[in-house]
């Protein structure tokens, strides 16, 4: 009720100005408008407003985030480690290191592989399944809830589901022993194959997301556009390539750069499938060195170098995806 | 398209449901039976059903999941309800701004959007053990805080631009203060917002692992998420009970998921259809 009556002027904003803002109400109720303001007074209302409005974000942002990112960049040029007094200032030691440093090698090496592989998969798969729902009716709408289900759930859940099925005498290696499998792979113990299975867990995972925003995508494109293709004689593949595609082109965005930054943060996932596993750091990802260094190795330092260097990272790679896909977007 | 094939598309998509569901399946069939049916038969439904899992878990001595139910509830509610708040008021406050300082603010709010928790995790904890903070549930609640703001700004300040500002004007000349204008006029207009806000972070915050792990800590108990992690590494074959503890951990935020459905995805591909 009281809204309606405060929105009346603003939807006739000239009524509002015509009928002079001095001579409406009693002066006693506009006195913010009075001219005969100081600019003292003026100023105190903008510092009150800010103080009231901006500064508890910013401060709680400035406090646990921005100042930490500095510590952790000043951190990365020494060697501090708790139980290894006194911090001492170390200069480029730590990221020369990185450099030469196997493990932190492995990671880096690791983690852009399940990026690559996971953007690839959910962006492909993505596309694939929302072509497939981009129909009316309640089987679509169930199966779209369906794909989009893991998307709400833990990382964790995720990750000891599929650990319950993927370890060596789990739920599908005991499926396949009774199908006539002597020796079935070891999806998690396998060095060679684990870190493919994080990047599958870590897809499907994602893959709803994926769903739904081409989903979004294919319903934005206007019924015509494929209507004129048909009928200037495009088949079902033409029209996919000259009209469905270079429309999705925001979608497509979206989920390159949501799947881009989203590797590289993982983390959840590698904990709980493989703690970085099998043999050393096989499956370890940036996220899980940097952690594992800082509080199990509690080399505080070497941590923060490294993770100066997947923040630099992170921060490369989105802004060049967003500027190629922005790219593509604005030429389609 | 051709009336013969027509049953192709909805033949191939159930097949795709049906083999993507297939893990939750697993979890959904093996809470109801009991250990030993799990390993002879994992994929048979379970005939009778057994409330056996849910029991044990509901009734483990250490109450984990009581617990972790608990304290996740509590950092889930607080923290969304706080962020919402705060960055409410500062995005709408810098979409209304035209300063630089104001300019320079909100970029720095959209960098933060990208760091991974993991690069300012050590830092916070020192931050947090400063204000005295660290391993209790305040603590973790302020490191939420500070992480989503970027997030929360960044949908409020988007959704305040579309509000006329007259609307806030003729609240002024009605003698609301500022404050007061905001939370009764401007505040109930931003209810798309808001909602987006608060459910991306209920999903989010109630999920996590790495941040309770590390800030509460084992002394201060733990989230329903971390509970899983822990309990996985006591009875590593026992199956039983840790579906049926994930199939509880998991409830709440199912029916959260399924009352907000419509609004979660609506936020989602609120950026995927524009121009």
């Amino acid at each position: 009720m009281r809204i309606r009556t405060l929105t009346r002027p603003a939807r006739f904003p000239a009524t509002l100005e015509s009928s002079g803002v001095a001579g409406e109400g009693p002066p006693t109720t506009v006195p913010k408008r009075s001219p005969h303001r100081s600019r003292r007074a003026r100023s105190r209302d903008r510092l009150s407003r800010f103080t009231l409005f901006a500064a508890p974000g910013l401060l709680v942002y400035l406090a646990l985030v921005l100042v930490p990112v500095c510590i952790t960049i000043g951190y990365s040029f020494t060697n501090k480690n708790p139980f290894n007094p006194p911090t001492r200032w170390v200069g480029a030691d730590n990221l020369t290191n990185l450099a030469s440093d196997d493990e932190f090698l492995t990671a880096l090496g690791n983690t852009v592989l399940v990026t690559v592989i996971v953007t690839i998969a959910t962006n492909a798969g993505g596309l694939a399944i929302a072509l497939l729902l981009d129909r009316r009716g309640w089987l679509y709408n169930v199966l779209r809830s369906v794909f989009f289900l893991p998307v709400v759930l833990s990382a964790v859940v995720v990750s000891v589901i599929w650990q319950a099925i993927l370890v060596d005498d789990g739920l599908l290696n005991s499926m396949l022993r009774r199908l006539g499998t002597s020796n079935p792979p070891g999806w998690l113990s396998d060095p060679d194959l684990a870190l493919y299975t994080v990047s599958w867990v870590i897809a499907w995972q994602g893959l709803g997301f994926c769903v739904v925003i081409y989903l979004a995508g294919l319903q934005g494109i206007p019924q015509e556009l494929q209507e004129a293709a048909s009928i200037d004689g495009c088949g079902p593949l033409m029209r996919f390539r000259h009209v469905t595609w270079p429309m999705l082109a925001p979608a497509v965005t979206i989920n390159t750069v949501m799947s881009l930054i989203g590797g590289f943060k993982a983390y959840d996932q590698v904990q709980v499938l493989t703690n970085g596993g099998p043999g050393p750091g096989t499956t370890s990802t940036l996220a899980f060195e940097v952690v594992q260094t800082a509080f199990n190795g509690n080399h505080i330092g070497y941590a923060s170098a490294m993770a100066v260097a997947m923040l630099v990272m992170v921060a490369v790679v989105s802004v060049i995806a967003l500027g190629l896909l922005q790219k593509r977007e604005v030429s389609s | 398209m051709n009336k013969p094939r027509a049953w192709l598309r909805p033949a191939a998509a159930l097949l795709a449901g049906i083999l993507f569901f297939l893990p939750i399946y697993l979890v959904l069939v093996n809470v109801f039976k009991d250990g030993s049916d799990i390993v002879s038969n994992p994929v048979g439904l379970p005939v009778p059903p057994t409330l056996d899992n849910i029991q044990s878990v509901l009734s483990r001595p250490d109450h984990l999941f009581w617990y972790g139910l608990m304290n996740s509830t509590e950092v889930t509610v607080i923290s969304i309800l706080i962020v919402t708040a705060i960055s409410a008021m500062l995005g709408h406050y810098l979409a209304r701004s035209n300063g630089v300082l104001a300019k320079v603010a909100m970029v720095t709010l959209l960098c933060g959007l990208m760091v991974p928790p993991a690069v300012i995790l050590t830092p916070i904890t020192e931050v947090l053990r400063t204000l005295g903070l660290m391993s209790t549930v305040p603590g973790l609640v302020l490191a939420y805080v500070g992480y989503y703001m970027p997030f929360g700004v960044f949908v409020f300040a988007g959704f305040a631009k579309t509000i006329p500002r007259e609307i806030e004007e003729a609240a002024a000349i009605d003698g609301a203060g500022a404050f007061r204008a905001f939370w009764q006029v401007v505040f109930p207009l931003m209810r798309p917002a808001s909602s987006s806000v608060l459910i991306f972070l209920g999903v989010w915050i109630w999920n996590d692992f790495l941040n309770p792990l590390i800030i509460l800590g084992p002394a201060a108990g733990t989230t329903v998420t971390v509970g899983i992690y822990r309990s996985i590494g006591e009875h590593q074959a026992d199956y039983g009970s840790v579906f049926a503890l994930m199939f509880l951990a998991t409830l709440p935020i199912l029916v959260f998921f399924l009352v907000f459905q419509k609004q979660f995805v609506k936020g989602l591909t609120g950026g995927a259809t524009k121009g």
